[in-house]
């Protein structure tokens, strides 16, 4: 099916476009308000950091590899796509359960179905996974998988399962969702999740969330499989930082996701392995038009702004990766032309372009992917290329030129009042232009009262300058309360931060993953801050994160996979408390 | 292969923007400076797009009325093309072909106003991505001759000459490519309020595309329609029954469809609004 076909399917059906344009346009709205509370050369940063790392893969690789043999976590390199489900059935061995969270790469591969036909109970415990998962057609969004799906739909899903819900309250939807997942993990043999980069010098592995199920599967199981691609990469803390300083804003409006991961040695008893996936991303890296796609870190930027995906939704591309993104990364990883028609599913409108926060000139791509989909005969039927042979003739020349203006014209002139433009579909409303069409002054002083209400622009925030009070601003705008003094409660845990970060409100807890299990279990998680360790930006946090495990915390733990309605204390506590002093 | 998504995205505009501030040939002397600017404005050409020229032929004559107001002597640029539809449709030989015939008819020329932000934005982006070596070289020179007739106009050093009165109501659509390939918003807007006794009325997401695309309205329509229905739903909440833009193509696309649904809405080029304007 090609691209046109899949998406005016789903737009006469399952019209995503009413859910997702609202949802957008306001979230496109508060990532640039969020970006815009700097630092002011974030997206050159993280540009930077992920140049370096596509330059330098394989030498990033053999360092890693080191780290990795130090720390006691397995590198696995994989060629293809069923190496690498080949590689993770092996290492998971005689597991039976195993719990799955977000993973592009995994997408990517089809590894949830695979474990699946080989009798392994695999479980999508990212909400949003969850519930596309009992829809049974993919995600419709790299950041926000059930974004298609409304909250009515979404109840209707998690009907099919047995579950008996009165309403359809996104609390309520995500809580449900969370409870079965909860479930789950008391018993489960390894947990297996993706990484947003690997950190070549220290041996770490940065992974991102939101809900605390990555935490859960990480720590909990006995075995932990982390799946990602190759280019994933990256030189040091510092750029995994400068990473994160963009990727969050940019995906989801928030300073930094709830749980921040920086993973090192697998804790006594638990194995840890990383399985980096090729599947044509070397190929990619040798032809210099496309490299720079690999500089891409999955947050859906492109796809948020994009008016084609908002109009048609993700699933309509048919691939893995959907949106911009989608539309040029599906022919490179799959160059046998089953996505060859995706870049021309594009207006190049270049919202994608401005929006990457790491500079790919995505739009620009498109047009280099469309060059080579019709030079290699996988786009473009003999009309259509007979058509562009004569059109290229008739402009060949000023006089032939101005006779074939002349006589489109005169046709149109003739024509265009009743004649709607060529293709058979009888509701496309659109007629053709009529040159002969006067336009009429008078218009200008008919105009209606203005219907629209126009947004009053925004105040302009001014948080305090000092770093302890713009942290306490910050973490006070996620819900957390920042106190100098507190009374302890029932079912408190107490943990010592190591650092702060005044720009995003979060704090970083260092030391090993059993010592922070009470985060997942306590009603309330108190933090101890001392004020002259709070850093300005994320990437100032570098000298702050040790060598061993650590976790930036921004927020409490929370979930927007139902419309984009935030609802805290998913796995973890729901209030958390951070005493300054 | 040479890569499009490399192409320079040059903000610079040799002679073309830097006219009568400073003498190109730096003689230093008032009497020479002025020779040099008359024998500049001799070879300002005015390109009438070849879609222009079939959809709104009226369209280059305000474009010439008003630079012929501002004191300029034009030579028109008719009977070519920059190559841009084939060239988005993936058929570089052919875009090639085609714009090497508007690079040979601008090449005496010095500065070259088109009366579209797209057709600019090919020409200075990405015609020269087409051509190898030494070729590349000059069509990039050429093509850095070129300039969006909005921006020219808001840098022409006689431009407070003019007097622009028009009473009315109109709404702006921002042209994705003149927005994000030239960043000429600033100059249409602020020729916008030039017009006396003209109100402006903003959309609410000004800055979302109205699917035309070129060849993507018809490769994808269902996609495309979408796109312009929900652009005519933010033009009809402003009330406003005229769409004013730098760009004809997003304007020919909007009239088609709202005359479809029987809307009354007519879009004018930036040239024909301050034509009319001019007292």
């Amino acid at each position: 099916m090609s691209y046109r076909e899949r998406a005016s399917r789903e737009m006469r059906i399952e019209r995503p476009s009413a859910t997702v344009t609202p949802i957008m346009r306001k979230l496109v709205a508060d990532s640039e308000a969020m970006l815009s509370r700097g630092p002011a050369d974030a997206r050159q940063r993280a540009g930077a950091a992920r140049s370096y790392a596509i330059d330098h893969l394989e030498e990033l690789h053999q360092q890693l590899r080191g780290q990795f043999e130090r720390r006691g976590i397995g590198y696995h390199r994989c060629v293809t796509a069923e190496d690498a489900v080949a590689k993770v059935r092996e290492l998971l061995g005689d597991a039976k359960r195993v719990a799955k969270s977000k993973s592009m790469v995994a997408e990517e591969i089809g590894l949830t179905h695979a474990l699946r036909a080989e009798g392994i109970d695999v479980l999508e415990t990212d909400i949003g996974e969850y519930i596309v998962d009992i829809e049974g057609r993919g995600p419709s969004h790299i950041t926000a998988p059930a974004l298609h799906l409304n909250r009515a739909r979404i109840r209707e899903m998690l009907a099919r399962t047995g579950a008996e819900l009165p309403d359809d309250d996104p609390t309520r939807l995500s809580r449900y969702v969370r409870d079965v997942v909860g479930d789950f993990f008391k018993d489960c043999d390894a947990g297996i999740t993706g990484a947003n980069a690997v950190v070549a010098s220290s041996g770490r592995i940065t992974i991102v969330e939101n809900e605390g199920n990555v935490s859960l599967g990480a720590s909990h199981p006995k075995l932990h499989i982390a799946v990602t691609g190759l280019e994933k990469v990256v030189a040091d803390e510092a750029a995994a930082l400068s990473i994160l300083e963009v990727l969050a804003p940019s995906a989801t409006a928030q300073p930094l996701t709830s749980f921040s991961h920086f993973l090192a040695d697998p804790m006594p008893g638990q194995q840890r392995h990383v399985v980096f996936v090729d599947g044509g991303r070397s190929a990619i890296l040798t032809d210099p038009r496309y490299r720079d796609i690999l500089k891409c870190i999955r947050c859906g930027a492109c796809m948020n702004g994009c008016p084609v995906y908002r109009a048609a939704g993700g699933l309509s591309y048919g691939s893995p990766y959907m949106g911009p993104i989608g539309a040029i990364i599906s022919p490179l990883l799959w160059p046998d032309g089953r996505f060859a028609d995706l870049p021309f599913a594009s207006s190049l409108c270049g919202r994608c372009t401005e929006s990457c926060p790491v500079g790919i000139p995505l739009h620009r791509m498109l047009l280099d992917l469309r060059g080579d989909a019709v030079s290699g005969k996988q786009a473009a039927d003999f009309k259509e290329r007979m058509a562009w042979k004569g059109w290229a003739a008739s402009f060949g020349g000023a006089t032939r030129a101005r006779a074939a203006t002349a006589l489109a014209r005169v046709g149109l002139r003739t024509f265009g009042r009743t004649v709607r433009p060529p293709g058979p579909q009888r509701d496309d409303p659109r007629l053709l232009p009529d040159p002969s069409q006067e336009h009429d002054p008078e218009l200008l002083l008919k105009a209606a009262d203005r219907r629209s209400i126009i947004p009053v622009a925004a105040i302009v925030e001014q948080p305090p300058a000092d770093l302890p009070g713009r942290f306490a601003h910050r973490a006070r705008q996620l819900g957390v309360e920042v106190v100098t003094e507190y009374e302890s409660r029932d079912g408190d845990r107490v943990l010592t931060a190591a650092a702060g970060i005044a720009s995003t409100g979060s704090v970083l807890l260092t030391g090993d993953q059993a010592a922070r299990r009470p985060l997942l279990a306590a009603n309330r998680v108190v933090v101890k801050l001392a004020a002259e360790s709070i850093v300005a930006y994320p990437h100032n946090l570098e000298s702050h994160l040790g060598d061993g495990d650590a976790l930036i915390l921004t927020g409490a733990s929370r979930t927007a996979d139902v419309e984009k309605i935030i609802v805290r204390g998913i796995h973890g506590a729901e209030d958390l408390l951070v005493l300054l002093d | 292969m040479k890569s499009v998504a490399s192409c320079v995205e040059s903000r610079e505009y040799p002679w073309v923007l830097a006219l009568g501030k400073t003498c190109p040939r730096e003689h230093g002397n008032g009497r020479f400076g002025r020779t040099c600017l008359q024998w500049l404005m001799a070879r300002v050409a005015l390109f009438d797009p070849c879609y222009m020229s079939t959809l709104r032929p009226q369209d280059i004559g305000f474009a010439r009325h008003i630079l012929e107001a501002l004191g300029d002597q034009v030579t028109m640029i008719d009977g070519r093309c920059c190559g841009q539809p084939a060239f988005n449709s993936g058929f570089h030989d052919e875009a090639r072909g085609v714009g090497r015939q508007l690079l040979k008819a601008a090449q005496p020329h010095q500065v070259v106003v088109t009366t579209s932000g797209s057709c600019t934005s090919m020409v200075r982006h990405y015609l020269p991505t087409l051509f190898e070596g030494s070729r590349a070289a000059g069509a990039t020179s050429i093509a850095s001759r070129f300039v969006d007739f909005a921006s020219y106009l808001a840098n022409h050093p006689r431009l407070d000459k003019l007097t622009f009165k028009l009473e009315g109501v109109v709404t702006y659509h921002d042209s994705c490519h003149s927005r994000r390939e030239l960043h000429a918003s600033g100059a249409v807007k602020g020729l916008l309020a030039r017009v006396d006794g003209l109100e402006v009325r903003p959309l609410l997401y000004e800055d979302e595309c109205c699917g035309f695309g070129g060849t993507f309205s018809v490769k994808q329509p269902e996609v495309s329609v979408a796109m312009m229905t929900s652009k005519l739903d933010d033009i009809s909440l402003t009330g406003a029954r005229i769409v004013v833009s730098s760009d004809y193509s997003c304007l020919a696309h909007i009239e088609s469809g709202a005359r479809g649904i029987g809307m009354q809405i007519q879009g004018w080029s930036l040239a024909e609004l301050l034509a009319r304007a001019l007292s």
